[in-house]
């Protein structure tokens, strides 16, 4: 299994390095959504004298910061590909290799995040010092973010081939992708902090496993919540985590079936 | 001078290529200095055509056949020369020269893939400014022409390969223009449809007096429909007249099918006669000199008598012909 | 101009006609919108429940902005974005060539030829948005209500302006999709008022990328923010913008024809 990653690997570093304008682009595309909510909680926090609830201007900066971080690590975007992949019936030829189609997905992700890891936090650093921004971050919220982006990574993993296998069954994943990121939209932290969201929108944003893909994590980098919240928000990762492995296990294969007895 | 639909005067396109060599060492070497070429796509030609004419363009691929028919249509601009069509420049794209003409490609679709062609139709209708009388009379001969009846009010798409163009061929002449440019028609078509397509295209001519180019790889599309052909290779004109002149000048020999009983070809000593092509069981071919042929087919009727079952004389295949004018790399011949 | 109006009805009917054969994704389409919108809003209910007013915009103007907003981007996915994805596949495949020996203008027969009429849904809950937001206001006077119209139009110019101008790029590049990509993302910052963001953002999204100024003069008009100059200038802007992106793309054209030697 190393052997074959690394065989994975080295190709997709090759393929890489041909789009490598366009991973940057994607990039930029991604900071510019966390940049358009920062620049409006800058705008209410100081309509109401610099603080809204527990967060000045440059705690707003260290929390949008922390999660565009932790978009670029958690980002997975192999669902959309998918869905054209078996369109196109290009999935018959990978199905009938010994290596399940998911790992080219892993490697092809990993490489990207590698890759456009640096021009981020350029960008990054420029915002920290455009808003002097603050982080509450102790070493011990370091350590415990390291488990949480890697639990987020897998969760927005995990549930984004959920959606992807879908396309197994219907045409119209587009629809049901969208009610999706409308999710994340809401309950994932883009928005507001978790901490800010009105009261019935926070308890679901609890509820639901949108907020312990982004939020969670950008909190935890931030310095956001003490470390026995932390760890029970990493508790919660893990349980949505296991949830969506088994749930995609049970897809895939009820889904493989169906797409070989259509006639791939 | 008689007022002819196309002229041109030494035309010449020039392409600027730039050149890279394989390998690393290469590539880094391009981006400091770009190696340039100049490539001559159609290196000056000249040649007129009447109105009414149904004229070939012969030529290997990369000869210039599409660059030229691309000029005249109007797409590319010439480096060098002159072209008049309908006596209009064609690269000026005036309004009223692209209301007279037509391109149409063989393995390019103009039509909207989800709708079907009627609908298409009515916008053409619209860009065209084609009044309805005119309209209505034009779609429905064309629809006569190419049998399309069944096939206008289904989706572009639903069709198959024949079928789209036929329809295509239908959008392409709407319109009635007075010259059309023919690019590769009859490529990827089975073989029935080809000649399906060649009729209706010399049935149109007849009907309407329209001006065809076509180019084409398949000798058929040019056997079947075209009285004349220019033949370019290497941007240049070889050969511009009569196909029926073309086997003689470049090919100035016949071929002599001898078919003989009980297989005795094979023991046959038919060498004095001509170039023995092939040979096997019952048939002999020779390559005889044009000048003598008929002296040659008379001495083997003779000699060979009743061992003699059949016996044909024939112009080179026209494929032969063109193959030779190719590679002999022969300077301009015109009728 | 009577035949290009009459050539852009037969363009969007035959599409309607299109799309009502698929009434499960005309459907679907439209739970989408809903679902998009609503939630948008959603998003500016959350910013209001911590102030009453946002960089000087109270809520019923920035449910006006956001109602303008998805007016603009529902304008470009009608009409400018799919005519502009047609033309990029065009140059990919060869069949530019048609478009441009017909004898009708070719910058019109690429830039407004494919409609997607589902995104009619998008433009008229963006309407039915910034009437929610009036309604929160005090009450709209004529002129308001003219120059609102007339800054809408400068609007859908200028995202034509600059969409031709992207698009231009595809006679060169071939493969524009990510910078078209680049666009979506700018698009979305149209969202809020163009005044909130950092000033490196905002002079991007007032100049070389219009979005801001597209959506964000429209909402300032009606809600009585814009004196006359400013919506002057903005006029000024959008015809200068449309000329100079449409001298770019005859450029593009013309070294696609081979014109340039």
């Amino acid at each position: 299994m190393i052997r074959t990653y690394r065989a994975l690997l080295v190709a997709s570093l090759q393929s890489a390095a041909q789009y490598r304008v366009q991973s940057v682009l994607w990039m930029l595309l991604e900071i510019i959504r966390p940049v358009i909510f920062l620049a409006a909680w800058v705008a209410v926090a100081n309509s109401q004298g610099g603080q809204v609830g527990a967060y000045d201007v440059r705690d707003f900066a260290g929390y949008y910061i922390s999660l565009t971080l932790v978009l670029q690590l958690v980002f997975s975007w192999n669902a959309y590909d998918f869905e054209y992949e078996v369109r196109m019936g290009r999935l018959s030829p990978k199905l009938l290799r010994p290596l399940h189609p998911i790992h080219y997905a892993v490697v092809e992700n990993l490489v990207w995040k590698a890759t456009t890891f640096i021009p981020l936090a350029i960008c990054l650093a420029v915002v920290v010092v455009t808003f002097d921004a603050r982080f509450r971050t102790t070493p011990a919220h370091l350590a415990l973010f390291v488990p949480s982006v890697l639990l987020g990574a897998a969760l927005s993993f995990f549930s984004g081939w959920v959606l992807a296998t879908t396309a197994f069954w219907t045409t119209r994943v587009h629809a049901v992708s969208t009610l999706w990121d409308r999710g994340v939209f809401i309950f994932a932290g883009l928005i507001a902090p978790l901490a800010l969201l009105p009261g019935p929108l926070q308890t679901l944003s609890l509820v639901l496993p949108f907020g312990y893909m982004l939020g969670v994590p950008a909190e935890i980098l931030r310095g956001g919540v003490n470390v026995p919240t932390a760890l029970l928000l990493i508790g919660g990762q893990a349980f949505w985590v296991v949830v969506f492995y088994f749930a995609l296990q049970r897809v895939w294969r009820a889904g493989v079936r169906q797409y070989s007895a259509v006639g791939a | 001078m008689s007022d002819a639909v196309v002229d041109v005067r030494e035309l010449r396109k020039t392409f600027r290529v730039t050149e890279r060599e394989e390998g690393l060492a290469a590539t880094l070497r391009s981006f400091v200095r770009r190696h340039r070429k100049d490539v001559n796509a159609v290196a000056g030609i000249t040649f007129r055509i009447d109105p009414g004419e149904v004229v070939g363009f012969l030529g290997p691929n990369g000869a210039g056949k599409t660059t030229t028919l691309k000029m005249l249509s109007g797409l590319l601009h010439p480096t060098e020369g002159e072209a008049s069509v309908l006596g209009y420049v064609p690269w000026k794209r005036e309004n009223a020269y692209l209301q007279r003409m037509t391109l149409l490609m063989g393995n390019r679709s103009q039509l909207v893939w989800d709708i079907p062609a009627a609908d298409s139709f009515r916008v053409l209708q619209e860009i065209y400014r084609i009044p309805d009388g005119q309209f209505r009379a034009s779609v429905s001969e064309l629809t006569e022409l190419l049998e399309l009846q069944e096939l206008v009010h289904k989706p572009v798409r639903n069709l198959s390969l024949g079928e789209r163009m036929k329809v295509e061929f239908a959008a392409g002449l709407v319109h009635s223009p007075s010259v059309a440019f023919l690019d590769e028609p009859t490529i990827g078509l089975d073989v029935s449809m080809q000649v399906r397509i060649r009729r209706f295209v010399a049935e149109y001519n007849r009907r309407t007096g329209a001006t065809i180019l076509l180019t084409s790889h398949y000798m058929d599309d040019v056997v079947a429909l075209c009285k004349r052909v220019v033949v370019i290779h290497r941007g240049r004109l070889l050969y511009d007249g009569p196909l029926a002149d073309l086997a003689e000048r470049m090919a100035p020999y016949k071929i002599i099918t001898a078919t003989l009983h009980d297989g005795a070809a094979s023991s046959a000593d038919l060498d004095t006669y001509g170039t023995v092509v092939s040979r096997d069981e019952g048939r002999v071919i020779l390559r005889v000199d044009r000048n003598v042929a008929p002296e040659r087919t008379a001495r083997l009727v003779n000699d060979l008598g009743d061992r003699l079952a059949d016996i044909s004389v024939e112009d080179p295949p026209i494929e032969e012909v063109i193959d030779r004018v190719f590679t002999s790399e022969q300077t301009t011949v015109s009728a | 101009m009577r035949r290009y109006l009459r050539l852009l009805r037969l363009f969007f009917t035959t599409e309607v006609q299109y799309e009502l054969e698929y009434r499960t994704n005309l459907v679907m389409d439209l739970v989408q919108t809903v679902v998009i919108i609503v939630t948008s809003v959603g998003a500016i209910l959350v910013l209001f429940s911590y102030t009453d007013v946002l960089n000087g915009w109270s809520l019923g103007a920035m449910l006006v902005l956001l109602g303008c907003f998805y007016l603009i981007q529902g304008f470009g996915e009608l009409i400018l974005a799919p005519s502009f994805e047609k033309f990029m596949e065009h140059v990919r495949l060869g069949t530019l060539d048609f478009a441009l020996l017909k004898p009708v203008s070719a910058q019109f027969l690429v830039t407004l030829r494919q409609f997607r009429v589902t995104n009619l849904a998008q433009m008229g809950l963006g309407g039915i948005v910034i009437a929610v937001g009036l309604g929160r206001l005090p009450s709209v006077g004529i002129s308001e209500g003219l120059g609102f119209v007339v800054a809408l139009a400068c609007g859908f110019g200028l995202i034509y302006a600059l969409l031709l101008a992207l698009s231009t790029l595809a006679f060169w590049f071939v493969r524009v999709d990510n910078l078209m990509a680049l666009y979506w993302a700018f698009l979305d910052a149209g969202r809020f008022p163009v005044d909130i963001y950092p000033g490196w953002l905002r002079v991007t999204l007032s100049s070389a990328v219009p979005i801001g100024v597209a959506v964000t003069v429209p909402a300032q008009v009606i809600t009585g923010r814009l004196d006359f100059f400013g919506l002057a200038a903005l006029v000024v802007g959008t015809l200068v913008a449309f000329q100079v992106a449409s001298w770019f793309w005859h450029v593009g054209l013309r070294s696609y024809a081979g014109a340039s030697a």
